[in-house]
């Protein structure tokens, strides 16, 4: 057996529940530990997405969306960030359906730590995609 | 000072996370975690400083 088929047949042997706590985990961070009871993980994994979000706000940051309106190559640039942006689970979905922290005027982006801003949204979704990991391989018992 | 607080705050956050998630003991995430934020404070402060004397 290769170890591609390994990794094939290890991948199918995942229970319906791991994949439940990667999808809740990437929804509302820090719930997928809270429902296994890993205090601590979802306290410091769930903590770090919440304050990386609202500090991204706080600094002027805003959030990408795909909205095909820029000309040329410009509107598949925006794809990458939001990809990243999603990792934020429900907070970008609230955010997209309220239309909330995608504009960016002038006087938000003259702030010095507008750039600041919109890595943290983004890095705040990315971490979020680590903790949805870390969440389904503890559902599947390949991480203690 | 503003931009240094924000630097470390982001490295606090960021190796939190890869402390976490990564290694099987709770010392081994610490040191790990730990290492992880002075790497993300040392090479930010020599980038800093790299570009601050090139001048465009």
């Amino acid at each position: 057996m290769t170890t591609a088929d390994a990794k094939h047949i290890d991948l199918e042997s995942a229970p319906p529940r791991a994949w439940l706590m990667g999808v809740v985990a990437w929804l509302v961070p820090g719930l997928g530990h809270l429902l296994q009871r890993r205090w601590w993980r979802a306290l410091l994994l769930g903590g770090a997405v919440w304050i990386c979000f609202i500090a991204g706000f706080q600094m002027g940051g805003h959030l990408f969306k795909y909205s095909g309106t820029e000309p040329g190559f410009s509107a598949l640039l925006q794809i990458p960030p939001m990809i990243g942006d999603l990792g934020s689970g429900l907070l970008y979905i609230a955010c997209w359906l309220w239309d909330y922290g995608f504009a960016h005027g002038e006087q938000q982006a003259a702030l010095p730590t507008f750039e600041y801003g919109w890595t943290f949204l983004l890095v705040a979704g990315l971490i979020n995609y680590l903790a949805m990991l870390d969440a389904f391989d503890i559902a599947a018992g390949r991480k203690s | 000072m503003r931009h240094f607080l924000i630097m470390t705050a982001f490295a606090a956050l960021a190796s939190i996370v890869f402390g976490t998630v990564a290694k099987d003991s709770n010392r081994d995430r610490l040191m790990y975690g730990l290492k992880v934020f002075a790497e993300f404070m040392v090479i930010g402060l020599v980038l800093a400083w790299i570009l601050y004397f090139i001048p465009f």
